[in-house]
């Protein structure tokens, strides 16, 4: 089974529904699962003790954990000097403690099989440095830095642990964010495309698949930077 | 011997079968973490794998994550007697 965060729209979603066409089992994580019509449940990652449910109730369930993909994640646009502080810590938990609590209280169930696969996200943005996006960005080059550490500490455990960096997909990270905006950002990349969420699912593919075990502790960037 | 007693000398033999030198004795002070620690990190995260195992049979759930699990002088990792009576206090509290 595989463990998806936010699983009930955006890239999380596209993920999910992916993996289910490949015939994998799921289990979807999302603070609303009301629409999700795979097995889920309610987390919100931000939360330890929501985490720690899911830790529990999984446990109970008796499943062989083979794989997290640490999906959930929020973004603002804003200059850092005119962030909100609730804004800016809301960014921080929810991308990089909830990318952390997840990897501290669901991995155990991973690498007690001593194989599996992490999958965290970034974003370009920590590559490109990109402007108005600094809050977001200092989220995204945790989740980095944790993955480069963390795959160290997993690979004792034969459990990869990597990180997928996509630029401008179409999904409702994007609400708000003019054409104009996306072109600039896209126009940075070494493949100079707007790319689908379907691109990041074979990425997904690639980091679960046993062919990718020679990778652990990598970022890899959509679009190329 | 208690049965509290009996339980902390399974511990202690969890922890004296992840040991590479088979010849070490493990005692209430043998280091868990530290210089002198007597398990690397891998073999930390299979003892925490091995109690979580322990305390399910034994009907609670045995949580690793303390505050001060990396604090060299609260830690419950400090020593395999202090982390027996982590185990026996869990255990006591969550029955």
């Amino acid at each position: 089974m595989i463990i998806v965060t936010g699983a009930s729209k955006g890239l999380g979603r596209a993920i999910c529904e992916r993996l289910l066409s490949s015939r994998l089992e799921i289990f979807g994580l999302s603070r609303d699962v009301s629409n999700v019509p795979f097995e889920s449940m309610h987390c919100d990652v931000s939360s330890y003790h929501d985490v720690k449910n899911v830790a529990h109730a999984l446990k109970h369930k008796g499943k062989k954990i083979s794989g997290l993909i640490n999906a959930a994640g929020i973004a603002s646009m804003n200059l850092a000097v005119t962030t909100p502080p609730k804004v800016a810590e809301k960014i921080i938990t929810v991308n990089l403690l909830g990318t952390i609590y997840c990897c501290q209280l669901l991995s155990p169930m991973i690498f007690r099989h001593k194989a599996g696969s992490i999958i965290n996200f970034s974003s370009l943005g920590v590559a490109l440095g990109l402007k108005g996006e600094s809050i977001y960005v200092a989220s995204k080059a945790g989740v980095e830095g944790f993955t480069r550490a963390f795959a160290r500490e997993m690979a004792d455990f034969n459990v990869n642990v990597n990180c997928i960096a996509p630029g401008p997909i179409e999904t409702s990270l994007l609400k708000g964010v003019s054409q104009v905006q996306i072109s600039k950002v896209v126009a940075q990349q070494i493949l100079q495309k707007q790319f689908t969420p379907e691109a990041v699912c074979d990425l997904v593919e690639i980091l679960l698949a046993p062919k990718s075990k020679a990778l652990s502790g990598q970022v890899l960037h959509v679009g190329g930077v | 011997m208690t049965d509290s007693d009996k339980l902390k000398q399974k511990i202690y033999t969890t922890v004296a079968a992840l040991l590479e030198d088979d010849s070490k004795i493990v005692s209430d002070n043998t280091p868990l973490i530290g210089d002198d620690r007597a398990l690397d990190s891998m073999k930390l995260l299979e003892l925490c794998l091995a109690l979580e195992d322990m305390a399910t049979d034994l009907g609670f759930e045995f949580d690793w994550t303390s505050e001060n699990a990396m604090s060299k002088s609260r830690s419950m990792f400090r020593t395999a007697g202090a982390l027996a009576t982590e185990f026996l206090s869990q255990m006591t509290d969550k029955k």
